[in-house]
């Protein structure tokens, strides 16, 4: 799948010998996240939402404890305080901006302004704190995207995405994966990632002929229905007798019924360029100018696992999330890969950690992850 | 807990100087006295601590458990039962009780079925207490605000200025002083303001802090019949009576904030779709309302000396002329519907004693 690999020497000044491939795994059962699952809900529920800080923590370690590279796994710090507060804080920013918005649309309207100002604060913390509280070998990841990368790759690309109708989601894919995983260093050893923007796009086309596509094919299945009900061959008024039945829920079923193809297909088509994205982008993404992250994701079954998932979880009534969730992560870590020049061992008996990092998060707050 | 101490409290694992990522192959010994002490396979001593000073991370599943000493050095191991034995005796923490219950067992069908019951109380029962709470702690001040500023964007979008005649209007809004006396507000409570209602139509509602707007196509529909235009201001006084808005705006929030607090553990498909079921449901609620507000408007016109089946000759009037399921159902709050009009003239008949 990844060519670059097996071209030795072809990063330049660090000239290598031999290109070790180092495999993610994931751990994790279905029957032991389970139990922590189920508790977690029943904890979250019972204290009116205030557990759901421990519960992120333990659902966080266990999904990173259980995640390993070269016979070590990953730890995730983060004090459930830190994240609780971060919660209730932004909490009672939406609470605030909602209230203005129903009391007082003026100053409402002036709230919404300052919050897509206030969202690439909100970025940068919540990067920062994210990063701080991962580590893997006893050393931290850090963060150092600054406000202005976080407004073009959040807020710009956002709005660039959204305006073009996905015309130029790949730009936008290209600013943030290069803001997000660029600025993300592993103790005192910088990550690069400059995800090409052809590529990026040759990502798109697939998700692009699905959506319009699946479009034509809804129009046309509207456009016969149409046509058959207004020519009356079909005569719908005898077979739907409506009686006494409130109409009003009539409507609402007819607004989801519509609604719902289009959702899916839209859906669909994230996945797909989701999957297609992150190949790219992983395997642009070079750690300490010498290991190469490598990702090689299927579109089809990463899009087949998602859509599986969710119907099962829906139809189990959440019980098979557990199930869901590690089936998941256990394919994302079978298709994710470290290539590394010489000996990870030797090379781990370099890296440093760096002051900054270690235990500076009771300074960070998180709560971006939630509401937006 | 004799077979514990004779037990040798070794853990084998991994040991990480402060800041490095080398890993050394390494044992930790716990003394009788709970003493931390870490050596490498050929016994030289790494780093050493007493409980008290170090911090154990809690047991999640099997993932490696790590133990921090004071100078920031790290002892890790997989082996989560050998830490536990090791330890045992002391930090019997609400991690590990956590730890315990969430093992797979049989058990965790007891947690099951606690969680669907929990769920179901928590919407049930704890929300509307909740909701009830924050009705009861918001500031006066809240309900004007939100109607002033919802008043003023209703004129500058919707309505237009009435064209009623001053006869009428001076009619309706004595016979609206008069039922308003009866009600637990009283006239002052509430003020009645006429529009024309533009693209909504024949049409009465009620913002929370007692304004009251009634459209100029409402009392054309009504004709000459004084008593049906009061059964619909009644209604909306009952509305206003029950703190409707504030209480569906409370249950809205409270629900929308406890699936986005529960969202992680749920994915994000399975939360957009509760938050979508949960909007539905609001539907049933505010149907709800709506025959709270009924009974209210029989209530309230019976006590005035008026026709207290008024409100039900109006849902009549509407199905008569626009049918039982025209756009005005699904435009309006009010659905007319049969039911609606024969629950209303029953609760009249059992005012009136008849």
């Amino acid at each position: 799948m990844d060519e670059r690999v097996v071209a030795p020497g072809e990063e330049g000044d660090k000239p290598s010998r031999t290109m070790l491939r180092e495999q993610f795994t994931f751990t994790g059962k279905a029957g032991e996240y389970f139990g922590i699952w189920i508790v977690n809900v029943l904890l979250t529920i019972v204290t009116l939402g205030i557990y759901s800080a421990w519960a992120k923590v333990r659902r966080k370690r266990y999904f990173y404890g259980n995640t390993w590279l070269a016979g070590s796994s990953f730890e995730y710090h983060a004090r459930p305080v830190a994240i609780l507060i971060g919660r209730i804080i932004v909490l009672a920013l939406l609470v605030a901006y909602n209230l203005s918005v129903q009391f007082l649309p003026i100053v409402g309207a002036l709230l919404g302004v300052a919050f897509l100002f206030a969202i690439p604060w909100f970025v940068v913390r919540g990067l920062r704190f994210n990063a701080r509280v991962t580590s893997y070998r006893n050393i931290r990841f850090d963060f150092t995207g600054g406000y202005w990368g976080a407004f073009l790759a959040y807020v710009l690309g956002g709005v660039l995405a959204y305006s073009t109708m996905g015309i130029l989601a790949p730009i936008a894919s290209q600013w943030m994966w290069n803001y997000t995983l660029g600025n993300l260093r592993y103790g005192d050893r910088p990550i690069s990632c400059d995800p090409r923007l052809e590529k990026l796009y040759g990502q798109w086309l697939a998700p692009f002929v699905t959506v319009v596509g699946g479009l034509a094919a809804m129009a046309l299945i509207a456009g016969i229905a149409g046509f058959l009900i207004f020519s009356g061959i079909v005569d719908l008024s005898d077979r739907f007798d409506f009686g006494d039945n409130p109409p009003v829920y009539l409507f609402v079923i007819g607004l989801y019924g519509a609604f719902i193809p289009f959702f899916l297909l839209f859906a669909v088509a994230g996945l797909i360029y989701h999957a297609g994205v992150r190949n790219v982008v992983f395997n642009e993404t070079v750690i300490d100018s010498r290991h190469l992250l490598s990702s090689t994701l299927s579109r089809r079954r990463y899009t087949w696992i998602a859509v599986t998932n969710f119907l099962a979880t829906i139809f189990s009534l959440g019980l098979a999330r557990p199930w869901a969730a590690v089936r998941m992560a256990r394919y994302m870590a079978a298709c994710t890969a470290l290539h590394s020049t010489g000996s990870l061992d030797r090379y781990f008996g370099e890296v440093n950690a760096v002051g900054s990092a270690t235990g500076s998060e009771f300074m960070d707050v998180e709560g971006f992850d939630f509401g937006f | 807990m004799a077979s514990d101490r004779d037990r040798p409290r070794e853990v084998t694992g991994h040991w990480f100087a402060p800041a490095s990522s080398r890993k050394h192959e390494a044992k930790l010994t716990v003394s009788d006295s709970l003493f931390l002490l870490v050596r490498d396979l050929s016994g030289v001593e790494l780093t050493r601590a007493t409980i008290g000073e170090v911090a154990v991370s809690d047991r999640v599943g099997s993932i490696p458990r790590r133990i921090t000493f004071p100078d920031g050095c790290v002892f890790e191991t997989n082996d989560n039962d050998a830490v536990d034995r090791a330890l045992s005796g002391h930090r019997r923490s609400a991690a590990g009780l956590v730890h315990r219950l969430e093992r797979f067992h049989p058990r965790l069908i007891f947690v099951v079925a606690l969680v669907a019951v929990a769920g179901f109380s928590l919407y049930r029962f704890a929300l509307p207490i909740l909701v009830e709470v924050a009705v009861v702690v918001t500031p006066d001040v809240v309900p004007v605000l939100m109607s002033k500023a919802a008043m003023k964007s209703l004129d500058q979008t919707i309505f237009e200025e009435s064209t009623l005649e001053t006869g009428k209007r001076d009619e309706i809004s004595s016979g609206f002083a008069e039922i308003a006396e009866f009600s637990e507000r009283g006239t002052g409570g509430y003020e009645l303001l006429f529009r024309g209602g533009g693209i909504i139509g024949p049409n009465a509602f009620a913002l929370p802090d007692g304004t009251v707007v009634l459209t100029d196509e409402l009392v054309e529909l009504a004709a000459d019949d004084i008593d049906m235009i009061l059964g619909v201001l009644a209604h909306e006084i009952g509305h206003v009576h029950h703190d409707h808005s504030l209480r569906r705006l409370y249950r809205a929030a409270g629900v929308t904030g406890l699936i986005l607090l529960i969202g992680g553990d749920i994915g994000a498909g399975a939360e957009d779709l509760l938050i979508q079921g949960s909007a539905l449901l609001t539907l049933s609620y505010s149907r709800s309302h709506e025959s709270e507000a009924d009974r209210y408007s029989v209530e309230l016109m019976k006590r005035a000396g008026r026709d207290p089946a008024a409100i039900a000759r109006f849902f009549q009037l509407l199905v008569d002329k626009f049918g039982d399921q025209g756009d005005l159902d699904i435009l309006s709050t009010h659905p007319a519907t049969a039911a609606r009009i024969a629950e209303a003239q029953r609760y009249a008949r059992e005012l009136t004693g008849q």
